[in-house]
Order: structure tokens, then sequence, then C-alpha cells
């Protein structure tokens, strides 16, 4: 190991001490709250911790549900990227589809993926289907509208040189249009993972045919009134939100966009 | 034979470009006619600058020669052939640089050649040989964003001269440096094209520029542009800012374009 890893390491950690410092704090108040009584009603992050040892290793519950949420999220996910980033570039590049395509685009962009969710029931059925759909929702409009976006602005420069550099149309979007929309493409995708996540905890919820996923997790427990099991399961919905969109989304970033200049480091 | 003050035409064919009665007018809202009656003959290896106040259509004029922009009228070839699109038989050099950021100092220079499909290898070495030739050996790795104006520039003229194109056409290229970045780029650049021996045609503003580089300046009017007179610059090179002959040069072209000047500001109300 040489000098600029250690120093990257150290650095590295102590922006994770900085980062992790002001929930030690949440949680040593709430803590101390609970024990002398000013908070009633809600359990002590001791008493939540040890809930959840116990359902991640006794039951095995945690990974069974998250396995579920996950495997949901990735397919809508992945969808809405293909579809988004297809019907995105269809409008960046041609004016007339984006004419055709912008008001219907800005209108659904304004509906909350959860009002969707009813009238998938109704259509869908009770099951994974309508969970899927409700992620995919949840991301396409974002992709589609960054994409979009990113490729209208891309430089005019960097076209005209690739074209006296002997571009043709395919070269064109492959090595300019595409890449110059990161810029913009990165964030939405970025954003879009966070509203997929949102969806699918919503969706989970009001699916009556699901049995597994975090958001049913979290949606029996009010059967039998685990408030435990519920703020544990809150807590695991911020936690893996964060970690896609810092450690996922942000380290993809890092290594594009911000590496190029293309953006501010964040 | 021979050109006359409004420049110009050349009776024999044997002009590198060779433009015909062009105009062009843009219409956004109300039409605009931002170049009018332009006939102009650029010879083989020829250093052409084309000046003139800002506003008179010059990068216009050069964005046409590129294929950017199309003709409302007349035409303009190279080598005999009418120009419809850009293609790589005309190098562009941007005043705003217009690097890939997501592609390194040799990433960029490479661009035209893997376009060609050139063999990986074999556009490495070549791309390498111009990026030494533009001083810039030991940068190949780095991003764009880390170089200063001056060394953007420099990957800029490398990229554009890395696929041999016929011509290089540079839209105002040390117009977003300073000033002793600009003087010495202007060296460097002298020093370049008598290497290659290029045609280049230069679009500036600056009078000093101009005289510095060209064996002949284009002095065009403000809109609508169009060419009021051609300056040959018989001079030397490298040229000496501060010799009587080159201030003599300098002072013909700044006659010429001082009425221009006063009319485009009147014109902007500036």
């Amino acid at each position: 190991m040489n000098e600029t890893t250690k120093k990257l390491i150290k650095k590295n950690f102590k922006e994770l001490l900085h980062f992790l410092f002001p929930f030690f704090v949440v949680i040593i108040f709430w803590e101390i709250f609970v024990d002398i009584g000013l908070i009633t009603r809600v359990p002590a992050p001791y008493t939540l911790f040890m809930r959840f040892l116990q359902i991640t290793f006794e039951k095995n519950i945690l990974t069974s549900h998250l396995q579920a949420s996950i495997y949901r999220l990735l397919i809508g996910y992945f969808l809405a990227a293909i579809l988004g980033i297809g019907l995105g570039t269809l409008m960046g590049i041609k004016k007339s589809i984006s004419e055709m395509f912008s008001p219907v685009l800005s209108l659904l962009i304004a509906i909350p993926t959860i009002a969707w969710v009813p009238v998938l029931l109704i259509t869908l059925g009770l099951g994974d289907k309508t969970v899927i759909t409700a992620i995919f929702l949840g991301g396409f409009f974002a992709i589609a509208y960054s994409t979009m976006h990113g490729i209208k602005t891309v430089n005019k420069s960097l076209i005209n040189a690739a074209k006296t550099m002997g571009s043709n149309n395919k070269s064109l979007f492959f090595h300019v249009l595409l890449p110059g929309s990161l810029v913009s493409l990165l964030p939405g995708l970025r954003l879009a993972i966070g509203y997929s996540w949102r969806a699918l905890v919503g969706a989970e919820m009001l699916a009556a045919l699901v049995k597994w996923g975090i958001g049913k997790m979290i949606y029996s427990a009010r059967f039998f009134n685990d408030v435990e099991l519920m703020f544990v399961g809150l807590i695991i919905i911020g936690l893996a939100g964060l970690i896609l969109d810092h450690l996922v989304m942000g380290t993809i970033e890092k290594w594009t966009i911000e590496r190029w200049g293309m953006i501010q480091e964040g | 034979m021979g050109y006359d003050t409004r420049g110009i035409m050349n009776m024999t064919n044997k002009s590198k470009i060779q433009i015909r009665n062009l105009e062009k007018t843009f219409s956004t809202g109300k039409t605009v006619t931002a170049l009018k009656k332009i006939n102009l003959d650029i010879n083989d290896n020829e250093f052409a600058v084309l000046l003139g106040p800002s506003g008179c259509g010059k990068s216009t004029l050069l964005y046409l020669i590129a294929g950017f922009e199309k003709p409302t009228k007349g035409t303009i070839k190279l080598d005999n052939k009418i120009i419809k699109k850009p293609d790589s038989d005309r190098g562009f050099v941007f005043q705003d640089f217009a690097l890939y950021p997501w592609r390194t100092v040799l990433r960029n220079v490479t661009f035209g050649l893997e376009m060609k499909n050139t063999p990986k290898q074999k556009a490495i070495e070549e791309a390498k040989k111009y990026i030494k030739m533009v001083g810039l050996d030991g940068f190949e790795d780095a991003y764009p964003h880390t170089l200063s104006g001056g060394m953007k520039q420099r990957v800029g003229i490398a990229r554009a001269l890395v696929y041999h194109p016929e011509v290089l056409l540079m839209d105002e290229p040390f117009g977003a440096l300073d000033a002793q970045t600009r003087k010495h780029m202007q060296m460097e650049l002298e020093n370049i094209w008598e290497q290659t021996k290029k045609t280049v045609i230069f679009v500036t503003h600056s009078v000093i520029e101009a005289v510095y580089l060209a064996d002949r300046v284009f002095v065009m009017t403000a809109r609508p542009g169009t060419i009021k007179g051609v300056v040959d610059v018989d001079l030397p090179r490298p040229r000496n800012y501060t010799d009587d002959k080159f201030l003599n040069v300098r002072e013909k072209i700044l006659n010429l374009l001082e009425s221009e000047v006063e009319k485009s500001l009147e014109l902007t109300g500036e």
C-alpha cells in the first residue's frame, strides 16, 4: 500500500465519521429520552437494534423480505432505464417526437406514482405485476426526461467537431450524444432509483397477494401491533435508499461525470 | 490574373477554396442578411485570415465552409467539389475548444482516426506524433478539464490536424486566451503551419494577430458581411510586431476597418 492510497483511505474514513456523527447524536438522545420516559410508545434504539438482530439471524425473515423487494426493484428499474433511455433518446434526437410526447410527459411526471396503484390493482391484479409496474412508473418518467434533456443540451460545437472528423449518425450518437448526455442522464437515473424505491414500498403495502417484501413487512406488523418491527422496517428502507443513492449511483457519478469535470465534485 | 481590391477572382480553377456569389440570410422572425455577394479564392498552402468587426459574419462564413450551415445562394467549392456537409477533408478548431470531456487528451486526438477506422495502434502512434508537435507530450492521459486554456487549444489543433484534412478552419481559436498565452500560441501556430503547410482559414478580430499570421487578410464589412478588401502581407516570417513594415500593413488594415467598426457600433447601439 503506498502513501496515496493510505491518504485516500484516511480521507474516506474521516468523511464516513463526519457522515455518521449526526446519527450517533440522534440515537443517543433518542435512547436517553425513552429511558427517562420523555418519549413513550416509541421503542428505544437499543430495543430496535436487538429486534433487528433477531429478525436477521434468528428467523431469517429480513433477508427474505429484502430479497423479494430487491428482485422487484431490479426488474422494474431495469425496464424503466431501458425504455426511459430509449424514449428519451428519440425525443432528444427527433424534434417531432419530442413535440408529440413532451406535453404528455410533463403531465404524467406530475402524478405521484402511488396514485397509479389503485388503477394497477384493478388492471394488473394484486400481485407482483402491480408492484413491478409501480416501480417502473416511478423511474420511467424521470429517466426519459433526463435523457432527452441531456441529449438536447449537448454542446453544439461537440457535435460539429465530430462531423468534421467524419462521424456518421451512429458514431455521433455513441461517441458524442450519449456520453455528452450523461451529465443529465446519470443524475436522472439516481433520482429515478429513489422514486422507484418509494413506489416499491407503497405498492407492496397495497398489493394484497404480495407476501414478502420490506413494505409488506411493515404493513403486516400492523396486525400484531408490532411497533418495533415497523421502526426496524422504516430504518432499513431508509438505509437501503441511502446505499442505492450514495454508494451505487454516487460512485458511478464519481467515476464518470465527476472525474471528467462535467459536474463539480460533491 | 491577380486580384483586384475587392478580392478576389482567380480566373483559373487552381484555387483550393472557391467561393462564388455566396449569400446567407437567417430568418428568425425577420430576415437578416449575414453575408452578401461573397466571392473569394484561397490558394493551396495559403494562410488566409478573415478579419472584421464583431457581427460581420466572418464566423458564419467559416461555418459555411465547414458545412455546418448551408448557403442561401451561391456555392463554395473545395478542390472543385461543391461543399454540402461537414466532412473530414476540413479540420475545424473552435473558439470554445470543443474537446470531449470524457476522453483523455490522447483519445480526443485519436477521435478523427477512429472515425476512419484506423487500426488502434497506428492511431495512437499518429496521435502521439501530433501531441508532441503541439508540445503536449506527457499529457496524453490527462482529461481536458485539468488543462489550461492554451493547452486545451493545443489539443484542439492536434485533433484537427491528425487526420490530414485538406484545409484547417480556425474560428477565433485564441479568442478565449489571455494576452500572453495568445502571443505564444500565434508563434506556435506559425511553426506548425510551416511544418504542415496546410491551407488555413483563420477568423479573428485582432488586426495584430491577422498581420502576424496571414499571407492575405480579407477585411470584411459589417451587416451585411461582404469582403471590403484584401491585403497582402508580404513579410518574411517569423514576423516582428514592432517592425516598421509590420506596422505599415497594420495601418493599412486599420484604415480599411475603421469605418466598418463605427458602423457596427452604431448598429448594435453599444
